[in-house]
């Protein structure tokens, strides 16, 4: 069952659209992200599911119903903020106990139910402190308590751990992805980072200017994206593009770049046209077989060693799994497996 | 240079800020110093050129001939109290909600009727004096300290206004959007959220709207006859036609900033951060 769909539905601020025409099915249960730069309008279309922000034309819809016209609480969503959002005045527990508050819950019920969530997020001896006594950890944590105690039918994440230092992200994020599992709730969030979105969710939707250039699971992104905004996107290090001419031939389609041509895979039989080829780095092996290249940084990063290597097409990256060495400026050969190659068609970026 | 070293500067550089400064203190505090001197002081030693300030001239005479004689300034001091806290509160009861209507609800034009109201403030006193006199007269409002507390009132609104649309702007847009999840409407967002974060700057704005209402003297002047006389209209009354009585006149003045200092102190915390969020976020 859809939980969330969003039916082209486009936001503009004055004269400025944010939004395009965004559509999209959040099945119940499902954990989604956006994904997107900075002003991709994620956020403006979170904002929009969960009634803090008007759509200017299309239709949101949850189970099914068009709530557009519903307040956040008619539409029974929980939200994490980025900067956590926490009323400065009140302790954990009246900021936990707030919107319990607001329903005119019994002071029993909100008592107990505050006390489970607390225990849950290992927040109970922390309940009589203000949020200004917590540390960023510790505040992110009593503002996934404040959405957890509603129960809600959908959470949304604003950028919630993009205030925290790496080691804590991290860890933040396999609880929220724990916290999921566990309670099954549909979710949907918001970063603008790859790798977080790649490890939390079902889905990703990747937006670029107001628009969602791919929605799919985090495996179709990465290895079947649409286009070359998608592909560059998502991965890192970032995935490498060349432009050159595609022959499709009779027996062996290559690629040209330059004066090297690489075989590609067998489906671009009888393709040809101008085209950009897409490598990503871990697919690229060096030794002494492929075409020709010459060392030029070897940057190890522990579970990998990352290998640039200049060639006829330009610089490429090697990524290498664990400590490999090379002598910068030594010759060496690279190859890359066919069915590995990621190729656009350079005029519309669309991947063919 | 370190950069600790250049933000303080070097030895030449810190005497000439702290020279700055204690002539800027001087010059602010200065005719404080010599009004509670001269209400310490005999009218002869007062009057004398250059006047005598000397151990022996000191009396607390001048404090307890006005003591003595407070029912004038007791009544005016009442009177002062009244007005002056009846249009703070009424301002920040009024203001407050208004502010935060022109800071963040979809208000249309809010910036215009902002500036309209903060254009009430620039027109001089004696423009709107005559019409309103002639109004209040003609409404028999003259002398009563209800009318003299709402013109006092129509002052002090728009200041709190101002004061306090600035800090509501400021306030992140996060914790109302938070709220509005949480389940709580404008009118509850407005006071469980934003009234308890707003404490300083309330208090910045109430103590500037009291000690305006407090020291008022122009209004009060043609607005009033004996009934509503507030604290500056009584100290002004210790020059008499033929002599002024500095000493007794000083001693008044003295009793009469008693409150509104004891106001700043206690709540001079508040105050300060108040205005700091004001000019830093606003």
């Amino acid at each position: 069952m859809t939980a969330v769909e969003l039916r082209n539905v486009s936001k503009s601020f004055g004269h400025h659209p944010v939004c395009r025409d965004v559509n999209l099915a959040v099945s119940e249960g499902d954990f989604v992200t956006l994904l997107g730069s900075s002003g991709c309008g994620k956020t403006t279309t979170l904002n929009m599911i969960a009634g803090l922000e008007d759509a200017t034309a299309g239709d949101i819809l949850m189970n099914g119903k068009r709530v557009n016209e519903l307040s956040p609480v008619q539409r029974d969503v929980a939200m994490v903020f980025q900067n956590y959002a926490l009323y400065p005045h009140m302790t954990v527990g009246q900021n936990i106990a707030f919107t319990l508050k607001m329903r005119r819950l019994s002071a029993a019920e909100i008592r107990a139910r505050v006390e489970k969530v607390a225990r849950s997020l290992e927040l109970s001896a922390l309940l009589d402190r203000l949020p200004a006594q917590l540390s960023g950890g510790q505040q992110q944590r009593v503002a996934i308590g404040r959405a957890l105690v509603r129960e809600p039918r959908i959470f949304l994440f604003d950028e919630p751990f993009s205030n925290l230092d790496a080691g804590l992200r991290v860890r933040m994020r396999a609880e929220v992805k724990e916290l999921h599992q566990r309670l099954g709730v549909t979710s949907i969030f918001v970063t603008h980072d790859q790798e977080e979105a790649m490890s939390i969710s079902d889905r990703i939707a990747v937006m670029n200017q107001g628009r969602v250039e791919q929605f799919g699971t985090p495996e179709e992104i990465y290895n079947r994206p649409n286009n070359r905004y998608v592909a560059a996107f998502i991965g890192n290090p970032r995935i490498e593009l060349f432009p050159g001419t595609l022959s499709g031939g009779a027996t062996s389609p290559v690629c040209r770049i330059g004066p090297i041509e690489l075989q590609v895979a067998h489906r671009f039989l009888g393709c040809s046209g101008k085209v950009e080829l897409g490598v990503r780095p871990e697919h690229v092996r060096l030794g002494d077989r492929g075409f020709p290249a010459i060392v030029r940084l070897v940057q190890p990063v522990g579970p990998a060693t990352h290998v640039t290597i200049d060639w006829e097409g330009g610089s490429l990256t090697a990524s290498l799994p664990g400590f490999v060495r090379f002598e910068t400026g030594s010759p060496i050969h690279a190859e890359i497996d066919p069915d590995h190659f990621l190729i656009f068609d350079r005029e519309t970026g669309q991947r063919l | 240079m370190s950069f600790v070293k250049r933000r303080h500067g070097g030895p030449f550089m810190r005497g000439f800020v702290i020279a700055g400064l204690i002539v800027f203190v001087l010059w602010s505090a200065g005719p404080v110093i010599w009004l509670v001197l001269s209400s310490l002081m005999e009218q002869q030693a007062l009057i004398a050129q250059p006047p005598q300030v000397v151990p022996s001239s000191f009396t607390l005479d001048n404090f307890i001939q006005v003591l003595s004689a407070a029912a004038a300034l007791g009544h005016g001091i009442f009177n002062s109290a009244l007005v002056a806290l009846f249009s703070t509160a009424v301002a920040l009861a009024f203001g407050a909600p208004a502010a935060y209507a022109l800071a963040r609800l979809p208000v249309p034009r809010a910036n215009n009727i902002a500036f309209l109201i903060l254009a009430t403030q620039m027109l001089p006193g004696i423009a709107i004096a005559i019409p309103l006199f002639i109004a209040m007269s003609k409404l028999g409002l003259i002398d009563s300290v209800l009318s003299l507390g709402f013109v006092y009132l129509s002052f002090n609104l728009p200041i709190v206004i101002w004061i306090l649309r600035g800090f509501f702007m400021a306030i992140p847009v996060g914790i109302e959007r938070a709220a509005a999840v949480d389940g709580a409407g404008v009118s509850a967002t407005f006071w469980h959220i934003v009234l308890p974060i707003s404490i300083p700057p309330m208090a910045a704005a109430a103590v500037f709207a009291f000690v305006e209402a407090w020291n008022e003297f122009f209004f009060a002047l043609i607005l009033t006859r004996q009934n509503a006389q507030t604290v500056p209209l009584v100290i002004a009354q210790f020059a008499g036609q033929y002599q002024t009585v500095f000493g007794q006149m000083m001693a008044a003045a003295v009793i009469s900033v008693v409150p509104v200092i004891a106001l700043a102190i206690v709540f001079r915390n508040q105050v300060v951060r108040g205005f700091a969020d004001g000019m830093t976020k606003g």
